[in-house]
């Protein structure tokens, strides 16, 4: 509590979250919103319970295992008295896995409930982007560039912006097109088609099930009996039991052939290494998951390709849940950039505005609008309409306000 | 030993190898062909002493059962039961030897289906309904009766349950053992009822109907006739049987599971590979006899193959035509089938498909590990994962297995039989087939087996019936050592 308290500008109350006396004290009665997201899950649960009863009015829990509500979410909602479940791990599983199936991107996350795609791709020196200037792309299909980090800062391109190699583009597309899109961009797509797995707990657990059956996966885990009860509940995947971290025991499973590497370990820095190994023996892709915000700066450094963190992950599902009017999703990167996915409501400030980085928009990038079912690449001039899907581009901490302007 | 938990086990066995006794002397009464007294007065006596047990047992201070009185029990119910049911066939003197009596009572009981007589019509009415009986009182398990009947014990139950069928598969229908016992045996009676209706709708008069479905369902073997189904020379007869067989040699417990609606997928996999088994076993005897044996036409092979693989393959031993006349390549594949058997949890014997299954995958992983040192190898079936100790039971059953059929080979060797006799002899008795090649083939009886031979042969049965490790712990020192108490 110490540690946390001049941190936050929040207070900080310690007792048991889940008594309802505790509950009480902090002010659950007038509480708008309650997030139990500690690393228990029945303590969440048994929370988001007693704050609903207490009359919180919306509850947030932090669940792992789906079984405690049978996977039902009206029994959630109805019976355990939380609003809305988020589970991380899965989550961040579930974007690897995203990642490993879309051939040439490093980052994938999905919007306007799956229409729309953003793609983190890695330019390089044989990209056809490469040393070209953002508005004279090469088109084969609709596709925005929304954002560019280059040297471990994010900017919002302007139209005479030239992409240089090693830069890292952010790509708009729809759904159907962004395969396409990646593919063209990257240069050389190679499919993936066997991924070893560092670490088989919640987030390896879930990725080996996501991809058993598309690639050929391998999982090294330390823990013999997690190994074991991955190994009876993904019977496809190969689990490993291996000990210690070591470039040889790497070699040994093939990561210098593999297409893609994973580390999800649980710990940062076995995360890093791993991967730093990973890319020097030659695996292709190689994506690492990060928690701790400090070793964010590293992941560049290492030649880590894509960084995944369970941290924003939790935060985006959280963000989701709270500004649930307008901004109907989010996706924070790790390198400091936001993706928002926008309602913009009749009568609100923005309809009519110029979908461009200028006046209300200013300091942002409209990547594509979701209109009557159908995605837009927004050209020129494009004006926004009352009750498209926006997809906003920005740096985290600017523009702030933009969010107010799509509020009726 | 704990008397308290050994005696109303060995006494319920008893009290309803009386009761079958007690039967059969009124089909003798009914018949009038001989053999009243000879049932009735060993029935009476036999069902007293089980009862006396039982009320005696039932006052003595009853202590949660360990593993070893589990294993006391289980054999000496078994024991005593055998032992019980050759007194009637001395008394009737269809045996003059009390060891081929017993060898009878023994292969009745245990479903082996192994006889000594020479001429089954000469025998009354009431000895050939005996020996049916003890076919069918042995099938799914005596103990299991006398824990589906007795008053709960508890604990007790369970460890006798689990003692007297082994398998990795075996496991609770209900939370309590007592009505799994119930189930088990509400099946076995239905599946039975059904048989003989059966076989009477394909012409069997209603006698040899109720003895053939007594020892069809049961897999033992014990026909009305000195030459089997064979003696009734009727296609639909035969096809009936083959469906009994079949029925018989599947888990009990999948039955219930179908009709009460439960999920059938622990099970299927062993079902599915035990009826590819029989197929597959009927196509490649059919192909072969076809080949190198004088057999008239395609019809005669299919009929005569599918009835001997499904017939010794359940372990049942029925026959119709002399499969020892074929080649040697199918001879050799109906015994290995003898081997594998039928599923976990029916009535019939050999080492049951499913450790044949877990023994496969295991050598697969094996084999595959040398490869792979470090991947986790989960012993799994569809829809069913297994865990590591299984594995190791499955491995060590193996070889105590082939162990003990060898050793049983080696003593009808010494008692004088030859090499292909004494191996098969061994096999019908562990594997409960009932028949085997040479002198004791399909069309043969154990008489060519000396009296040591027939003995050792009892013990075999018991063994294989108890599915090796009951009996075998009984028989080490450290079994009786008291230390280990």
């Amino acid at each position: 509590m110490r540690a946390l308290q001049p941190a936050l500008d929040a207070l900080v109350v310690t007792g048991n979250g889940a008594s309802p006396r505790v509950l009480k004290d902090a002010g659950a009665k007038e509480a708008d919103l309650l997030l139990a997201v500690t690393e228990i899950d029945e303590v969440n649960l048994l929370a988001a319970a007693a704050g609903h009863r207490l009359g919180v009015q919306r509850t947030l829990a932090r669940v792992r295992d789906a079984e405690w509500f049978g996977g039902d979410q009206g029994f959630a909602r109805d019976i355990l008295g939380v609003d809305a479940v988020i589970d991380p791990e899965h989550a961040t599983a579930d974007d690897l896995a995203e990642t490993l199936l879309l051939p040439g991107a490093v980052h994938v996350e999905h919007f306007a409930e799956g229409a729309i795609t953003v793609a983190e791709i890695v330019i390089r020196e044989h990209s056809p982007l490469a040393g070209v200037v953002v508005r004279e792309r090469p088109e084969p299909v609709p596709y925005s560039i929304v954002g560019i980090l280059r040297g471990g800062a994010v900017l919002v391109p302007t139209a005479g912006e030239r992409v240089q190699p090693g830069d890292r583009v952010f790509a708009v597309a729809s759904q159907e097109q962004i395969a396409q899109v990646v593919a063209f961009l990257d240069g050389a797509p190679e499919e993936v088609r066997d991924v070893v797995v560092l670490g088989g707990g919640r987030v390896g657990g879930h990725l080996a099930k996501r991809l058993a059956g598309r690639c050929d996966v391998r999982v090294l885990e330390r823990d013999a009996e997690r190994a074991r009860l991955l190994a009876e509940r993904v019977p496809q995947a190969l689990i490993l039991h291996e000990g210690d971290l070591s470039k040889e025991m790497l070699l040994a499973h093939g990561v210098d052939r593999a297409g893609a590497f994973v580390a999800c370990a649980g710990d940062d820095r076995t995360n890093l290494l791993a991967t730093l190994h990973a890319k020097q023996l030659g695996a292709r892709l190689c994506l690492a998951v990060v928690t701790r915000e400090q070793y964010v700066p590293l992941v560049d450094a290492l030649g880590v390709d894509g960084a995944f963190s369970l941290r924003l992950t939790t935060a985006e599902a959280i963000l989701r849940f709270v500004r649930v009017d307008t901004v109907r999703a989010m996706h924070l990167t790790i390198s400091g950039a936001e993706v928002l996915d926008l309602n913009a409501d009749p009568g609100s400030a923005i309809v009519g505005a110029r979908a461009e980085p200028a006046g209300r928009l200013s300091g942002c990038e409209v990547g594509a609008i979701l209109r009557d079912g159908r995605v837009l690449i927004p050209a020129a001039g494009e004006r926004i309409q009352a009750g498209d899907r926006v997809l906003l581009f920005r740096r985290r901490g600017t523009a702030a306000r933009v969010e107010h302007a799509f509020d009726a | 030993m704990r008397w308290g938990v050994v005696l109303p086990v060995v006494g319920g066995a008893l009290l309803a190898a009386g009761a079958g006794m007690l039967v059969c002397a009124l089909v003798a009464a009914g018949y009038g062909d001989g053999g009243g007294l000879a049932f009735a007065l060993p029935g009476s006596a036999t069902a007293a002493l089980g009862a006396a047990g039982l009320l005696l047992g039932r006052r003595l201070p009853s202590s949660p059962l360990r593993p070893r009185d589990g294993y006391f029990a289980v054999t000496a119910a078994w024991a005593a039961s055998a032992a019980a049911g050759a007194i009637p066939l001395l008394a009737a003197a269809t045996f003059a030897a009390p060891v081929d009596a017993f060898f009878e009572s023994m292969s009745g009981f245990t479903g082996c289906g192994a006889t000594l007589l020479d001429d089954v019509e000469a025998e009354p009415h009431a000895v050939l309904l005996w020996r049916s009986l003890m076919h069918w009182i042995g099938g799914v398990g005596i103990v299991l009766l006398v824990v589906a009947v007795a008053p709960a014990t508890g604990l007790a139950s369970q460890r006798l349950f689990f003692a007297e069928s082994s398998s990795p598969t075996t496991e609770r229908l209900t939370p309590r053992i007592a009505d799994t016992a119930k189930i088990i045996w509400g099946v076995y009676l239905t599946l039975t009822v059904a048989s003989c209706l059966a076989l009477f709708a394909a012409g069997m008069r209603p006698f040899d109907a109720v003895n053939h479905a007594f020892a069809g369902i049961a897999t033992g073997g014990f026909s009305t006739r000195t030459a089997s189904i064979g003696a009734f020379d009727s296609l639909p007869i035969e096809l009936v049987t083959i469906v009994v067989m079949a029925l018989g040699g599947i888990n009990m417990a999948f039955y219930w599971r179908a009709v009460h609606g439960d999920s059938l997928r622990p099970q299927l996999a062993e079902v599915r590979a035990y009826v590819l088994l029989l197929a597959g076993g009927t196509a490649v005897v059919a192909a072969s006899v076809l080949i190198a044996d004088d057999v008239s036409g395609l019809g005669t092979a299919l009929r005569e193959a599918a009835f001997s693989v499904v017939s010794m393959m359940t372990t049942t031993a029925f026959i119709t035509g002399d499969f020892d006349a074929y080649n040697d390549f199918a001879r050799l594949v109906i015994v290995s089938l003898t081997f594998i058997g039928a599923c976990a949890g029916s009535t019939a014997g050999g080492m049951k498909v499913v450790r044949f299954l877990l023994l496969s995958r295991t050598a697969v992983q094996e084999v595959q590990r040398q490869l792979q040192p470090s991947a986790v190898q989960v012993l799994r079936l569809p829809g069913r994962v297994f865990a590591e100790d299984v594995r190791r039971t499955v491995l060590g059953f193996f070889f105590v297995y082939v162990s003990v059929w060898a050793l049983g080979m080696l003593v009808m060797a010494a008692v004088g039989l030859d090499a292909v006799t004494a191996g098969s002899a061994s096999a019908a008795a562990l594997n409960l087939s009932g028949a085997g090649l040479e002198a004791v083939g399909a069309t043969e009886n154990f008489g060519a087996v000396p009296p040591a031979g027939r003995a050792a042969l009892s013990l075999l049965m018991l063994i294989g019936r108890l599915e090796v490790f009951t009996v075998v712990a009984l028989l080490t020192p450290a079994f009786w050592r008291r230390r280990w108490a």
